[in-house]
């Protein structure tokens, strides 16, 4: 199956809901509102999506916004299995609540936990949402959020070398 | 109080503190145990199993047949009370600063520290993170290992160069005699690295 085919069955799966199609080099992904997310992932696994690959974030910080991809495939349905799908949602920055979606893809638990202490988007009715690497001093600063700068040391040489 | 046991043993009597002494700088000093003892420890350097980082799959591989350092007396070992060596895998994080320490704490001394990479020197690829400590400031290292990562061989000879240091410098056997480490400072973190655990 090429993505063709998987868009035509993820867009069938998901009428009525309004969506907006990004399509990428391999994938295909599609973003939809707040609202209507649970909805549209338990369509989607519905259509035979069963887990989810990886869970991405980007932090679109001029136009105040993160972006959020859950990534999924199949195992059982061999058709599906060569497809990667993305489902996702944009909440606003300075507010970044969401539904969570482990009730829809268990194996999405882990990377909301993550996701939670790098940026601090709060996935409401999670049922674990602890930090997982970070120590509560770090995880404080949301170290992934663009407005969070890495100190570099300069290792260009400004003098020229001598002899 | 010294008595005469016969045949040449000696029995210690009396105050217990005093006589300990006593006996121990006679085996430590007049019998020369402790040569033996360094040349023993030198020779039984137990790592404990403990993975930090990416150098741990070095670490893994230096034990195997192909390079096989057990040939040189040293066997990982997976409960900490049982080592008397750890060997940091490169980077530490802030996490894993805790079970280093704890572990650390938890071995019984003489034991040593060997950091491994460019990560456990000064951070390496990582030296801007946010996340990361040196292990220097944890424990007291003994052996540092450049490299990212670092051959399997370049483990085995700082294993070997703690071993020359050991009977070299009579690391142990002066340690058990002061009872402290005599060239080496204790090292206690600055920070608490377990404060985010204790709360
Ligand atoms: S020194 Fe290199 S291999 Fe070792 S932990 Fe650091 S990055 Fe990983």
């Amino acid at each position: 199956m090429d993505l063709a085919q998987a868009r035509k069955i993820v867009e069938e799966a998901l009428s009525g809901i309004e969506a907006r199609v990004e399509e990428g080099r391999g994938f295909i992904e599609f973003i939809v509102s707040k609202e209507n997310l649970v909805e549209a992932a338990s369509r989607l696994k519905k259509a035979g999506f069963d887990h989810v690959k990886s869970l991405t974030v980007v932090d679109y910080k001029a136009e105040g916004k993160f972006k959020i991809v859950y990534y999924v495939s199949s195992y059982l349905n061999e058709d599906l299995a060569g497809v990667i799908v993305g489902i996702g949602t944009e909440v606003p920055r300075d507010n970044p609540k969401m539904p969570t979606l482990v009730y829809v893809w268990r194996s999405a638990e882990f990377q909301e936990r993550e996701v939670f202490e790098f940026f601090g988007i709060d996935f409401e009715d999670h049922p674990d949402l602890r930090l997982l690497l970070l120590t509560p001093q770090v995880a404080e600063k949301r170290p992934l959020r663009k407005d969070f700068i890495v100190k570099e040391e300069p290792i260009i040489r400004t003098t020229p070398p001598t002899g | 109080m010294e008595g005469n046991g016969g045949n040449g043993g000696r029995v210690y009597v009396g105050n217990l503190d005093k006589s300990a002494k006593k006996a121990k700088q006679l085996v430590m000093g007049k019998l020369r145990i402790g040569k033996a003892v360094d040349w023993a420890t030198a020779f039984s350097l137990w790592p404990v199993h403990l993975t930090t980082s990416c150098c741990g799959c070095e670490f893994a591989a230096t034990w195997s047949p192909r390079f096989d350092a057990e040939q040189h007396g040293a066997l990982p070992w997976v409960g900490a009370r049982q080592t008397n060596m750890i060997l940091i895998e490169g980077t530490v994080t802030k996490k894993m600063a805790c079970a280093v320490r704890v572990t650390w704490e938890q071995m019984p001394s003489p034991k040593f520290a060997i950091a491994m990479g460019a990560c456990a020197i000064d951070g390496g690829i990582f030296y801007n993170s946010y996340n990361i400590v040196r292990p220097w400031e944890i424990i007291p290292v003994d052996v540092y290992i450049p490299g990212c990562p670092p051959r399997p061989e370049a483990v085995a000879r700082a294993i070997i160069e703690l071993q020359r240091k050991i009977r070299k410098q009579r690391v142990v056997s002066k340690w058990i005699e002061e009872g402290w480490r005599p060239d080496k400072e204790y090292v206690k973190p600055k920070e608490d690295p377990c404060s985010w655990w204790r709360g």
